[in-house]
């Protein structure tokens, strides 16, 4: 990553992010720059909070009742949280990805366009187009070419979860945010939607959470790692993907990172080579 | 053992309910035939049984109760389960669920003082003979069966999972629009089967009905199109097979009989309904 | 355009929800508005006088508390055995489907025909005359798939992990539903059976034919012959000569003695039912 500059072009910047779940808080004075093209991945402990603090970005912590959120999110500068901003279009410039597929039943057709349709922005007649170009996107063209009018839950999971990922790109956001996006998946279906990180990096910017720390390092080229404090999740430590995995500074994301990797290896044995950070 | 016996029991109770109400209701399929159910005259002395005119009732005074009731119920019960936070959503549940619980008795003492001279007032340019008509019938039972629409069809939107919202919301789309691509098709067969299970209610219901219907044998209608026949008075099945008259009939076996098929006739058109919203209820939670 | 149709779509369904609240709050304001005057003591310990007009409706209380307690006693031990003959006996998911299919039918039968049944089947055949009993037999039977669906549902919310860990102590299947699945469930049977009986106590129609008069009857000395009087018959042959004010007035304050009742036992089953409606949500 040599053409991104010391001081890298920060498209999401959160600050003073607060979130409290009745007297109960859960996320404690969030501070984050997110660079613009690239991926940035969210690890640490489960229960840290890294989902809610990704459904901050696109305000989709709104929808889970009984949640305060304090703080403030800027997308390009402009401040995308509080009263008087237009969330369903601040939504549609910042997709979102699932851990498990969430498909409606409905062909896989209208599960591409599903997002198109409603904002109005394209005709009808150049839906097929627009899904076509999403579905290439998110590589599933291929599979689902001669089916695009069967129910999309007859796909299998992996295929879903490439579904999705067409759906929220037939919108064309900037950001795409991933909510731990493989755990449901098999190894292939995890190692296609890692590539297509890879390749959508290029143009979007991917957030993505993920327990899996050797999928961080794969894809991500800044990482920012969550710890539980007294029982709320912090920001312990954020940096450049190498930097931190190599020589974490806190002790906290240094002893997380040791038991991950020690879970890691005794969950999948020695398949996957190199999975220890030693 | 006992549980099977007990089972058993129930099946063999709702079997001799149904074979009593056709066993003692035969005699007047012998003696009227199809004509019982084609026939729009009922004079009991002259042994004519035609019951058209009340079956006619019963369906105006449930369809009166569905247009009133349906389109409110379905709205309101979008408003708490998708709209209302969850505090006010427990609030309104509770209280509506508490209101269909109040007897059909006390909405008949309602329609008899309240509702029938509103009804009278509101129909004056058209020159009533009273307030108690088929509509007047008609509304009372849309209210009365508002709550358990509004109930049943919440508890049909609140089975489409939250995750299915979530993702939709997150493409941009707002809560208008989340509600009719998403929830809306996904919870529809519960909503049908809501207002089916209303449906079989307000056919059934008698006493509410019996009290501001009119009783009025014999009012087939000119034209079916026509809605003059409902701000008349009428009666329906139920209102007849709960009225004096079968006191009168129990020894004339044949007046019997007429009276019993009023029954089997309801009995059959709630049984459809019922079997209908069961259907649709197989991919629900029972399942 | 969008905004427009997204705003105007949720004002109309507030309105909606607003106009079901303000209905069913106003018909709660009008009972209790023309009927609190005439609830007092005396009203509800004196014995009806001058076929309506004067008095109290004691034993037509006294009557409607002996139909649900009947009710209850014929609808509990049924719904027991059906829960378990469809909950843990029965493997086949058809033969579980036919149990509640029968429960919804039973269900949807109106009240209407209960009544008639009844009167052919007790008042007739067996010559019982009008009695509480055959009265309590059939409210038993109308709020049945009531109790039953309740107890039905409860049984399903309890975690696998129990009756497990019972069959792992060596207990035999008898000795698991004893000692773990009823006293888990009794919560289910109680709610149940409070939501049943709020029906039941309002019920006209499966009594009117087979069990209660209007006046004359104090506590019933046998099965045949032995009517009792009702609080919802007392309002309906009240309400159809309700024009003679002080009659009005007695009426009312029947409604209200017969809402409170309904509404106090489905509120005492409210607390238990929203805990399981929790568990439901979240197992």
């Amino acid at each position: 990553m040599d053409s991104v500059p010391g001081k890298p072009q920060q498209i999401i910047e959160i600050s003073g992010l607060q979130v409290h779940a009745g007297p109960r808080q859960i996320l404690r004075n969030i501070k984050l720059g997110i660079p613009g093209h690239s991926a940035f991945a969210l690890v640490g402990p489960s229960g840290a909070g890294k989902s809610t603090l990704l459904r901050c970005i696109n305000r989709l912590v709104e929808l889970t009742p009984g949640l305060r959120v304090s703080g403030e999110v800027r997308l390009h500068g402009r401040l995308v949280t509080g009263p008087g901003v237009d969330v369903d279009e601040l939504r549609c410039r910042i997709g979102m990805l699932f851990q498990q597929p969430v498909v409606f039943p409905k062909s896989v057709f209208q599960n591409v366009v599903f997002g198109t349709r409603h904002h109005g922005r394209v005709h009808r007649r150049d839906w097929p187009e627009v899904a076509e170009r999403a579905l290439t996107e998110a590589s599933l063209w291929n599979e689902v070419k001669d089916r695009l009018h069967e129910p999309a839950l007859r796909l299998s999971v992996g295929q879903q979860q490439r579904l999705c990922l067409a759906r929220a790109m037939a919108v064309d956001p900037e950001v795409i945010l991933m909510d731990e996006p493989t755990s449901a998946l098999d190894p292939r279906s995890t190692e296609a939607i890692e590539e297509l990180i890879l390749r959508l990096k290029t143009h979007r910017t991917i957030v993505v959470v993920t327990h899996n720390l050797d999928q961080a390092r794969r894809v991500a080229d800044w990482v920012s790692c969550l710890c539980v404090r007294d029982g709320v999740g912090e920001v312990a430590e954020s940096g450049c993907c190498s930097d931190l995995f190599e020589k974490p500074q806190v002790g906290e994301v240094a002893a997380f990172f040791r038991s991950a990797s020690r879970y890691a290896a005794s969950v999948e044995g020695p398949v996957t080579p190199g999975a220890t950070l030693e | 053992m006992a549980s099977w016996a007990f089972t058993l029991l129930a099946g063999a109770f709702l079997a001799s309910l149904v074979a009593v109400f056709v066993w003692q209701g035969l005699p007047a399929w012998r003696q009227a035939g199809f004509g019982y159910i084609t026939g729009k005259q009922w004079f009991y002395r002259q042994q004519i049984f035609g019951t058209l005119s009340m079956i006619y009732g019963t369906v105006a005074v449930s369809l009166v109760a569905l247009v009133c009731a349906v389109p409110i119920g379905i709205g309101a019960a979008l408003c708490t389960a998708e709209f209302l936070p969850p505090k006010p959503r427990l609030f309104v549940k509770v209280t509506v669920e508490l209101l269909a619980g109040i007897p059909s008795v006390v909405y008949g003492l309602l329609g008899i003082l309240f509702l029938r001279d509103w009804v009278y007032q509101a129909l004056t340019p058209f020159d009533p003979l009273s307030g108690d008509t088929l509509l007047t019938a008609g509304l009372l039972v849309g209210v009365m069966i508002l709550p358990t629409i509004l109930s049943l069809a919440d508890d049909a939107l609140r089975g489409v999972p939250a995750l299915q919202r979530q993702a939709a919301r997150g493409l941009g789309l707002n809560r208008s629009e989340v509600v009719w691509s998403v929830v809306l098709p996904q919870a529809a067969p519960g909503i049908v089967a809501a207002v089916l299970l209303a449906l079989g209610r307000s056919l059934g219901e008698m006493i509410a009905v019996f009290l501001v219907v009119g009783r009025q044998d014999n009012q087939w209608p000119e034209s079916l199109a026509s809605l003059r026949p409902l701000i008349s008075a009428g009666q329906t099945l139920s209102s007849k097979l709960g009225g004096s008259e079968t006191n009168i009939a129990y020894g004339d076996s044949l007046h019997w009989a007429a009276m019993v098929n009023l029954g089997l006739l309801l009995l059959a058109m709630v049984t459809v309904v019922t079997l209908l919203a069961f259907r649709l209820l197989k991919s629900d939670r029972h399942a | 355009m969008r905004k427009a149709r997204n705003i105007a779509f949720q004002t109309l369904a507030a309105l909606c929800a607003a106009a079901s609240f303000g209905v069913l709050a106003l018909i709660l304001a009008a009972i209790l508005f023309r009927g609190l005057p005439a609830v007092s003591w005396r009203f509800l310990t004196e014995q009806i006088r001058l076929v309506g007009a004067d008095g109290g409706i004691f034993f037509n209380l006294v009557g409607t508390l002996i139909l649900m307690v009947t009710a209850l006693l014929v609808s509990s031990p049924l719904a027991i055995g059906i829960a378990l003959t469809h909950s843990i006996y029965l493997q086949s998911a058809i033969l579980r489907r036919r149990i509640l299919l029968l429960l919804y039918l039973l269900n949807g039968v109106p009240s209407l025909l209960f009544g008639i049944f009844g009167f052919i089947l007790f008042v007739k055949y067996l010559g019982w005359g009008k009695s509480w009993l055959s009265g309590g037999i059939l409210l038993g039977m109308m709020i049945l798939p009531t109790v039953t669906i309740a107890l039905v549902e409860r049984i399903a919310s309890l975690p696998r992990a129990y009756t497990e860990a019972a069959a792992g102590l060596g207990l035999t299947a008898a000795q698991t539903i004893w000692s773990v699945i009823l006293p888990q469930s009794l919560g289910g049977l109680v709610t149940g059976s409070l939501l049943g009986l709020a029906r039941a106590a309002g019920e006209t129609a499966p009594i009117m034919f087979t069990a209660t008069i209007f006046a004359g009857a104090h506590l019933p000395d046998g099965i045949k012959e032995s009517p009792v009087l009702s609080l919802p018959y007392h309002i309906f042959i009240l309400a159809q000569d309700s024009f003679d004010p002080s009659v009005g007035a007695k009426v009312w304050g029947t409604a209200v003695v017969l809402l409170a009742l309904v509404c106090g036992l489905s509120l005492i089953a409210l607390p238990l039912r929203l805990r399981i409606h929790e568990e439901a949500r979240n197992g």
